[in-house]
């Protein structure tokens, strides 16, 4: 009887962490974008407002260079562009303020390569 | 007897089908009207239940369209698996089904003649709520423990017997509550939404500008020409990508000749981010006055409005203007003479059996002379074949009016004037 309710206790206690975990944590956001000349996963860590970082995946297409910027459709907010350091052959980082308040931020990646350029864009929740 | 009575209770909770088990639907079906390779259609995606699977794509004819083929190409936005068709144009459409592979945002490629339109949308599926889990979980657990406490008595250990009768007995609980309370409950977000803030500013997205020009900028009479409007967002300076399906379209463009001979209702295609494009053809020189409606997302309706020349020796052959006034029956005004900013009612018989179109039985624009002023009002829901507007004509004077409707295979467009009276001068009854 007193294990039966121990094993409970354990996994009531369980369950609350990890609940808790996730609300807590602010895990990195991970977004992969298909344009017509270049592929990108983008992982934003953490997604929050203040300094970011920014890593990039190019997984299709040769892109020599790298740009994000940001805006707030719902606020008309716009952010200064934020260029990326190529730190090996498709992986781009940035760091610095891309997100000035919380909600939902349209994410743009300017790249160029000898494909041409192309601006891939995508819908990004940001916690404050 | 007590062995057969939990027994036959095993059997029922078991059995039993949970309430509230459904909950899977497909997305709501996206209807876009576009103006194409000189056809006026109404594209519609009907959305899918599970994914991987079918997304059905027609396009309804509406004028100049029938057995108008047209390509499609849909392209996932995340993972790039592309799937292509080809539909074919008609009043009642047979659906092409292209498979897709995940949830999320896709643009469908549309190519008709020598244009093409890219629509971007989103493939949303319904996901299982919590309270499904709750109700499953909750019977599971009571039908596993009921089975455990028939056993325990069976071998006469009332003590844990009791314990997991109880724990069957908050296991049917759980998921009557679920069963009861959950409908009050908001659902959560279909997989493959946008992300949403849990706190949405009030107040809409920030006023769109339009830059409105042509393709040659200076079109001759008879010329094919094509209407550009490029759209930017008056905050960020980007261009405004963001636009919902308004009166199932991106944007209605109204295109009128000053004297208002002229008159053109079309939608134009999203070509890039922020721009669409429209083909057109005037034969008479002159200023032509353009506007555009279209709704951003999280906002309301807006109206934008440019402005462009056709120069040159009026064409030879006449382009089809809109069939004169004169050769159809006045329309019935109430009151007889609209008072300026008081609710007229404007009734006039359709030709043919009028076919549903852009969501409204009839759509009614409104000009007044100078072009200043715009209304685009919808029909009321009339029995039969009339066609009923009410409008309060803001200020007095003479307005250009055109009555819109569908019928098997083209659009009616009737022109008229009203003559609206000022407050102290009316005469109205």
């Amino acid at each position: 009887m007193r294990r039966l309710i121990a094993l409970a206790a354990l996994l009531v206690a369980a369950a609350a962490l990890f609940v808790a975990g996730r609300a807590l944590g602010a895990e990195p956001l991970t977004l992969t974008i298909a344009g017509s000349r270049y592929t990108a996963t983008v992982v934003i860590d953490p997604p929050r407002t203040g300094a970011v970082v920014v890593e990039t995946r190019v997984t299709s297409g040769d892109a020599d260079g790298l740009a994000f910027s940001a805006v707030m459709p719902d606020m008309g907010h716009a952010m200064p562009e934020l260029s990326a350091a190529e730190r090996e052959p498709g992986r781009f980082v940035a760091e610095g303020e891309l997100f000035t308040m919380s909600g939902v931020w349209d994410v743009s990646i300017r790249l160029t390569g000898p494909a041409g350029e192309e601006t891939l864009t995508a819908k990004a929740l940001i916690s404050g | 007897m007590i062995r057969a009575f939990l027994l036959a209770a095993v059997l029922v909770v078991v059995f039993a089908a949970p309430a509230a088990a459904h909950n899977v639907t497909a997305g709501a079906d996206l209807r876009i009207a576009q103006t194409i390779a000189g056809a006026e259609v109404t594209l519609v995606i009907k959305g899918t239940s599970r994914v991987p699977g079918p997304l059905r794509i027609g396009v309804v004819a509406y004028e100049r369209a029938d057995g108008l083929p047209v390509s499609l190409e849909v392209r996932s936005l995340t993972g790039g698996h592309t799937v292509t068709g080809t539909a074919r144009a008609a009043a009642e459409p047979a659906y092409t089904e292209l498979r897709v592979e995940e949830t999320g945002p896709h643009q469908l490629t549309l190519r008709a003649g020598s244009e093409v339109a890219v629509v971007p949308f989103r493939v949303l599926v319904e996901r299982g709520s919590a309270g499904d889990f709750l109700v499953y979980g909750g019977l599971f657990a009571a039908g596993l423990l009921l089975v455990g406490g028939l056993l325990t008595g069976a071998t006469s250990r009332r003590g844990p017997a009791m314990l997991l009768s109880a724990g069957a007995a908050a296991g049917v609980t759980v998921a009557a509550m679920v069963v009861v309370f959950e409908p009050m409950l908001p659902p959560g977000p279909p997989d493959g939404a946008a992300p949403t803030a849990t706190a949405q500013p009030a107040g809409g997205r920030p006023f769109a500008q339009a830059r409105m020009e042509t393709a040659p900028a200076r079109p001759a009479p008879g010329q094919e020409f094509t209407l550009r409007v490029d759209l930017t967002d008056g905050s960020t300076g980007r261009p405004v990508d963001d636009l919902v399906s308004h009166h199932e379209a991106l944007a209605h463009v109204v295109v009128t000749s000053e004297d208002g001979r002229y008159f053109r209702h079309v939608h134009p295609l999203r070509t890039a981010p922020g721009r669409l494009e429209v083909r057109l053809r005037a034969d008479r020189p002159g200023r032509y006055l353009a506007y555009a409606e279209l709704e951003r997302e999280d906002s309301g309706g807006q109206l934008l409005t440019g402005g462009f020349a056709v120069e040159g020796e009026p064409a030879v052959a006449a382009v089809e203007e809109t069939v004169a006034p004169t050769l159809r029956p006045a329309p019935t005004l109430r009151p007889a003479a609209p008072v300026a900013g008081r609710p007229a009612t404007i009734e006039l018989p359709a030709e043919g059996r009028v076919r549903p179109w852009l969501g409204m039985a009839g759509h009614l624009i409104v000009r007044n002379q100078d072009g200043s002023f715009l209304g685009h009002v919808h029909e009321m829901g009339t029995a039969g074949d009339r066609l009923r507007f009410t409008f309060s004509f803001p200020r007095p004077g003479r307005y250009l009016a055109w009555a819109q409707h569908a019928t098997d295979g083209r659009i009616v467009t009737m022109p008229f004037t009203v003559d609206v009276t000022g407050p102290g001068s009316a005469s109205a009854g």
